[in-house]
């Protein structure tokens, strides 16, 4: 299977990893949270949805360009709608955090 | 206490066996060779200053920084695209291209250097089956159309990660690959360069060193 | 060739003139030890019946004699062992095995003879072999299963041998691209190859065969009004002198993947006796196409009848290829049994090779079309086969009149042709039913795929042409290709009408999977039981589990089931295709990667230097580390190493450390992102000064440790571990690119880039005096613990000099850049030669570690929180960083948790084991009294016992607690004390002097 990176091209998928679904976003954290923010941070790292079709999803292309990218997926035909690159990714410049 | 002696080692000195390998008496289908002590340093765009990365480059070496998937020649040191705002500045001749300190004061507060020098080793492919050999180890399409001279990829090799380039082609027409590897991979991958081309027929350059 | 009934002398069944083969090659080859010849061009199946051979196998259950039935890749009889020795290759198909001088081939299945096979009385038992019969017959008693009926059954299993020794053969893989991957070098593929070549399109033609042209190579015709050879020849010229087109032979393509990526295997040298010498036997290609083309053509299909499986009987196009293309006579008087058009154009074969044609036998009687003037047609099916293990002596007839028999030699049958429609179906693409052709036709093929010609159910040559030629300029003009296809080649379009016919409703045994043994009766026996599901019909039967896949018999068994349900076939539907189309072995699939290559290794930069010692090295990961450095007169691993620690602990030693991830991490915020990332602070870091740091996943487990130093405000150079480097790299870019983006910090791997080596010891200081330049203060106060900076050594070299320590003892970390790593290791062996140094490798090294109470890979185990490893007090308490969050909830903080302590056998002369587990003492051992285990351990030449470390409940309070190791493994219950992991210098006074 080849995957698209956004900077690199077509490539072989054996250069990418893949991590898993990119929805979920990183809680702001207060130091004094309490267990509100425990159960934030509690859906995000294991609550997911089990998607049959497209999902968005964290692609790592570590055998090229060590970029992180966002592909749209479907579970069930394997086939890449689209990628996109991760908002860091590069030396673009975001006024703040997560902003896409 | 006498003073000691530092002398460099490449690490392809057990490895590379120069001569004539392989299939053939005629003449080879692929060249290899390596040249060592080369010089590089990995320039990374801070946030936001691509302009200020672009004349610095253009001012230090000569060159622009290259476009995505391309290689941008300057006087003694060759730009390698490596990533998304960030390039390779690779030269054979250290001792003509700028030091990393030049380097560093020239990109300070615009780019981020890495001195990767010694975290690469250099290997050359040509011959008219060098795409043969390398059809073997690379999954990149190297079609003259796809992956011309000045074309350059990070992709990897044996699970490995490369930056490879192409250069302008030998003086028999044929196509002339260069692939920077990982120091600690490259005892290893030299052997797959050499087993992928000795149906061929390979001739090994002895190790030339960089000036 | 017409009326050429002279034949080869010694090839009592080869005609003396015709075929593609080359009468002044002959070769000479061996079948179960009788010497025959061959002609340059044959395959071993066209020798085989060109010599007049007929049994050459035994099925798999029944040990049943049989026969050659096809000429293709689809044989599911004629599996053959190929070649001796090491290059023994088992159940490889006579009928695309090209025939090489002194080719040596042994049947299969059979003992002590082929002809007097010994398991045939299995055949007697067959009623008791009926489908099913492994679940009905070995269930109980239970224990049976492991001691008596899986070892018996296992021993009767199975085909040929394999070699049992080492390949000697190499193989590779390689990549491909193309616009247009036309899969079938027949009429349609090289239609499609030469349409989407002639636009410019990058074209690969792949076909299995030595040589295209597929069916044309036997069947003939006549295209663009010259003899179809020609047109092949003409159009493989045309093709070859394209450059923007390759062809492929002796190349299958066995399957598709995502994205338009295909598998191929090209057999490089399997048509000689071994590979010439670098090259390989086969290889790999993965092709990446951005448009296909499919002109796979179809399979001919048997009728199901008793006695069909009896040697002799055989496919009509197989005959026809043997006839046509090989010149070679699978029978002197030979009876067709079809119940389709195509079928009857083996009559034309037979009769021009001048061979008797016994009868044709087809229910529906003579075709519309053709001169079949003095041919004997009976309108009926074959209800019988008479004949011996040597084949086919007679024919029942069952027609309107009652049975007749009649003689023959071989029977060539024809029930129609599958399309072979596998590569279309191999993501999940359902075919669909035409009744027309009475075949699966496909339906929806992976995108970018088109399936045309017989692949497509266009069963006429003139067609093929047509579909070819319109799919190949198709898919070169989607791939962007802008050039002219040309007109495509004309030939007839041959009329086809098809009666369905799968089988002879008859007493007897009838065979629907010849390989696996599955008759008619078994099919309807599944249905009965139950499994009236395609896919519980091919588990419960086994039917097209075999070799071959089933590519002869599984529409047939499908529709015989269709027709017990009383069911459509349509309805029926088939099973789920899955590649690999064809036999794929094993070593083709590894290629380079096998043995010392299995996967790349890394070296360190002293790695030379050591294995002139006469290191021993470990795998570390892909890491080849010293382990120890044996002396003359040592004998044992661990002499060596307690020397090694010795000398550290009393003198001074060295090792590479260079296999230890480094990471320059540089931006102005990258003080903000080390906080971010470790638990503990960074971007209050003196510049010059080093830090441990500890890194935790999100979930609050630790993730990894190490050492990172501050070189300049805007540079940091981190370390990891050994095993972690890549997982940490990989995460600190996601923390990088999509956590926090608003940071500017940029990242660079530099773990190649450095030799770095630690230096250990208390006459550490005496040895770096005598490297370094005496300029360098390197005093306590000059360079103090955790210091960190650019030092000038004797001789005009810089390196950076790390005042760490993981041995416990006065230390520091010297780096310089990798090309100068050997002369490191040697300037260290002269600089310290004074002091008695000791380079040590990694045992040593985790012996130190140990006992300093260090944790390392077994207690960062993926398990351990920073409490776990007594590191809690490191979090900062003012500021976020991953993990923090999830390492404070209730079961990762709970008071029971296993903790990281010392353990030490109460016997000084015991040794400890890691695994071992710990439970109370008078506890009796069980996971209700399970309190943890040992996770390292070491013989500690200090302390002058085995000691190690361990994760136990509670252990931070019972230091000085007498339990028990219980070590099921070994069999071992012994006591042990709990006690602090620190065992050496526990005030930490040797690193700090």
């Amino acid at each position: 299977m080849r995957i698209a990176c956004p900077f690199c091209g077509a490539r072989d998928s054996g250069e990418f990893t893949y991590l898993g679904d990119a929805s979920p976003k990183r809680p702001d954290a207060p130091i004094d949270g309490g267990t509100a923010v425990e159960d934030q941070f509690y859906d995000y790292v294991y609550l997911r949805d089990n998607v049959a079709g497209l999902t968005r999803e964290y692609w790592y292309h570590g055998g090229g360009c060590r970029s992180w990218l966002i592909a749209e997926r479907s579970t069930t035909t394997h086939e890449f709608k689209s990628v996109t690159a991760a908002p860091g990714a590069g030396a673009a410049k975001a006024k703040q955090a997560g902003e896409r | 206490m006498p003073d000691f002696v530092w002398s460099s080692q490449s690490p392809l000195k057990k490895a590379l066996v120069p001569g004539r390998h392989g299939a053939g008496k005629a003449a080879p289908g692929v060249s290899l060779s390596h040249v060592s002590d080369i010089a590089l340093v990995q320039v990374m765009t801070r946030r936001g200053r691509n302009a200020d990365v672009a004349k610095a480059a253009k001012k230090l070496f000569g060159a622009e920084p290259p476009a995505a998937l391309k290689i941008s020649s300057g006087k003694v040191v060759t730009l390698v695209w490596s990533g998304p705002d960030q390039f390779l500045a690779f030269s054979e001749l250290p001792q003509t291209a700028p030091s990393v300190e030049q380097q560093e004061q020239a990109f300070a507060g615009s780019a981020s250097l890495s001195n990767q020098s010694d975290g690469r080793c250099q290997i050359r492919i040509s011959g008219p089956n060098a795409r043969d050999a390398l059809a073997k180890m690379t999954s990149l399409d190297l079609h003259d159309t796809v992956f011309p001279v000045g074309s350059a990829a990070t992709t990897s090799i044996d699970h490995t990660a490369v930056n490879f380039w192409r250069e302008a082609d030998d003086a028999s027409g044929n196509p002339v690959y260069v692939a920077l590897v990982f120091t600690s991979f490259s005892d290893t991958l030299w052997h797959l360069f050499v087993e992928s081309s000795l149906e061929y027929g390979v001739e090994v350059a002895a190790i030339g060193a960089g000036h | 060739m017409e009326g050429s009934t002279r034949t080869v002398a010694g090839q009592s069944h080869r005609l003396g003139a015709g075929g593609q083969i080359d009468r002044n090659a002959p070769l000479n080859f061996s079948f179960d030890g009788k010497e025959m010849t061959g002609f340059a061009g044959d395959t071993l199946a066209s020798a085989l019946v060109a010599n007049g051979v007929r049994l050459v196998g035994r099925s798999f259950k029944y040990h049943r004699p049989r026969g050659i039935l096809t000429a293709g890749p689809e044989e599911p009889n004629a599996l053959v062992e190929l070649r001796t020795g090491a290059r023994r290759e088992a159940n490889t198909r006579a009928t695309t095995s090209e025939l090489y001088d002194g080719l040596v081939a042994q049947s299969q299945n059979r003992w002590p003879s082929l002809r007097h096979d010994f398991m045939s009385v299995n055949q007697l038992a067959s009623p008791i072999f009926v489908a099913g019969f492994y679940y009905k017959t070995f269930m109980w008693p239970a224990k049976f299963w492991e001691a008596l009926y899986e070892p018996a059954i296992r021993r009767a299993a199975g085909l040929g041998k394999t070699a049992g020794i080492a390949d000697p053969d190499h193989y590779d893989k390689a990549w491909a691209h193309c616009d247009v991957l036309v899969v079938g070098g027949g009429a349609t593929g090289l239609a499609a190859a030469l349409s989407a070549g002639r636009a410019g399109a990058r074209v690969i033609l792949c076909d299995d065969d030595s040589r295209l042209g597929g069916r044309l190579q036997s069947d003939g015709g006549v295209i663009d009004g010259v003899d179809a050879l020609q047109w092949v020849q003409s159009a493989v010229a045309e093709l070859s002198s394209l450059p923007n087109v390759r062809i492929m032979t002796r190349t299958a393509v066995f399957g598709v993947y995502d994205s338009g990526d295909f598998g191929a295997l090209e057999r490089v040298n399997d048509h000689v006796p071994q590979p010439p010498e670098h090259q390989v036997r086969q290889r790999l290609w993965r092709i990446a196409a951005k448009r296909s083309v499919v002109g796979a053509g179809a399979i001919e299909r048997p009728i199901v009848f008793p006695g069909n499986d009896r040697p002799a009987v055989m496919m009509a196009s197989a005959v026809r290829t043997y006839v046509n293309r090989f010149a070679a006579l699978p029978g002197k008087r030979i009876a067709l049994f079809v119940n389709n058009d195509d079928g009857w154009s083996t009559v034309d074969a037979i009769r021009r090779a001048g061979v008797e044609v016994a009868a044709v036998i087809d229910p529906r009687g003579k075709p519309a079309t053709g001169d079949y003037s003095g041919i004997r047609v009976i309108q009926g099916v074959v209800a019988d086969v008479g004949g011996s293990v040597d084949g086919v002596s007679s024919i029942t007839v069952a027609g309107a009149g009652g049975n007749q028999k009649i003689d023959a030699d071989c029977l060539a049958m024809s029930g129609g042709w599958n399309p072979n429609l596998a590569l279309s179906c191999f993501h999940r693409g359902k075919p669909e039913w035409r009744d027309d052709i009475a075949a699966f036709v496909p339906a929806n093929a992976p995108a970018g795929m088109t399936m045309a010609g017989a692949a497509n159910g266009d069963l006429s040559l003139g067609a093929c042409l047509r579909t070819g030629h319109a799919a190949g300029a198709m898919a070169a003009a989607e791939a962007g290709a802008k050039g002219k296809s040309g007109n495509a080649a004309k030939a007839s379009d041959e009329a086809f009408s098809i009666k369905p016919l799968w089988h002879v409703q008859v007493k007897g045994k009838a065979f629907v999977d010849f390989q696996h043994d599955v008759t008619a009766s078994d099919v309807k026996l599944a249905q009965r039981e139950g499994y009236e599901s395609v896919e519980h019909l091919k588990r419960y039967t086994t039917l097209g589990m075999a070799t071959d896949q089933g590519k002869t018999s599984n529409v047939t068994g499908l529709a015989i089931m269709a027709d017990a349900v009383g069911r459509s076939i349509a309805d029926t539907g088939t099973t789920v295709y899955r590649p690999p189309y064809a036999p794929v072995a094993i070593g083709a699939l590894a290629g380079h990667n096998r043995d010392e290559n299995f996967h790349a290794t890394r070296l360190t930069p002293s790695h030379h230097w050591a294995a002139e010692r006469g290191a021993v090295f470990v795998d570390t990961g892909l890491w080849k580390r010293a382990q120890w450095f044996p002396l003359p007169g040592e004998t044992d691993w661990l002499q060596s190493v307690t020397r090694e620690v010795l000398a550290v602990r009393n003198g001074v030693g060295f090792c590479d450390v260079s296999t230890l991830g480094k990471v320059d991490v540089r931006g102005a915020d990258a003080g903000t992102f080390l906080d971010r990332v470790y638990i503990n602070a960074f971007s209050a870091l003196g510049v010059g000064k080093a830090r441990y740091g500890l890194m935790l996943r999100e979930d609050g487990i630790v993730m990894d440790d190490g050492t990172t130093s501050r070189l300049a405000e805007d540079h940091y150079f981190m370390t990891t571990t050994t095993a972690k480097a890549g997982p940490v790299m990989q995460h600190l870019e996601f923390c990088r690119q999509v956590l926090w983006p608003e940071l500017d910090v940029q990242l660079s791997s530099a773990t190649d880039q450095w030799a770095q080596f630690s230096i250990a010891g208390p006459r550490t200081r005496d040895l770096l005096q005598a490297l370094v330049d005496p300029s360098e203060d390197m005093s306590n106060e000059g360079f103090p613990f955790m210091g960190v900076r650019t030092v000038k050594l004797r001789g005009g070299m810089e390196a950076r000099l790390f005042r760490i320590s993981f041995s416990g003892e006065m230390a520091f970390e010297i780096a310089v850049p990798a090309r100068y790593g050997e002369a490191m290791a040697r300037n260290l062996m002269i600089a310290g030669e004074p002091f008695g140094v000791t380079p040590y490798g990694t045992e040593a090294l985790g012996v130190m570690r140990i006992e300093k109470g260090h944790v390392a890979g077994p207690e960062l185990n993926g398990t351990t929180t920073a409490g776990d490893l007594g590191l809690g007090k490191m979090a900062s308490k003012k500021k976020d960083f991953i993990g923090r969050v999830l390492s404070q909830r209730e079961a990762l903080t709970a008071p029971d948790r296993q903790v990281v302590v010392g353990i030490r056998p109460v016997d000084k002369t015991r040794r400890l084991r890691s695994g071992a587990h710990i439970v109370p003492k008078g506890a009796v051992p069980g996971p209700e009294t399970d309190q943890g285990y040992v996770t390292s351990v070491c013989f500690s030449p200090t302390q002058n016992q085995w000691l190690g470390l361990g994760l136990v409940s509670h252990g931070a309070e019972r230091h000085g607690e007498i339990v028990k190791a219980h070590d099921p493994l070994r069999n071992e219950t012994y006591d042990v004390e709990l006690c602090s992991p620190v065992f050496y210098d526990p005030e930490g006074v040797r690193q700090r002097a």
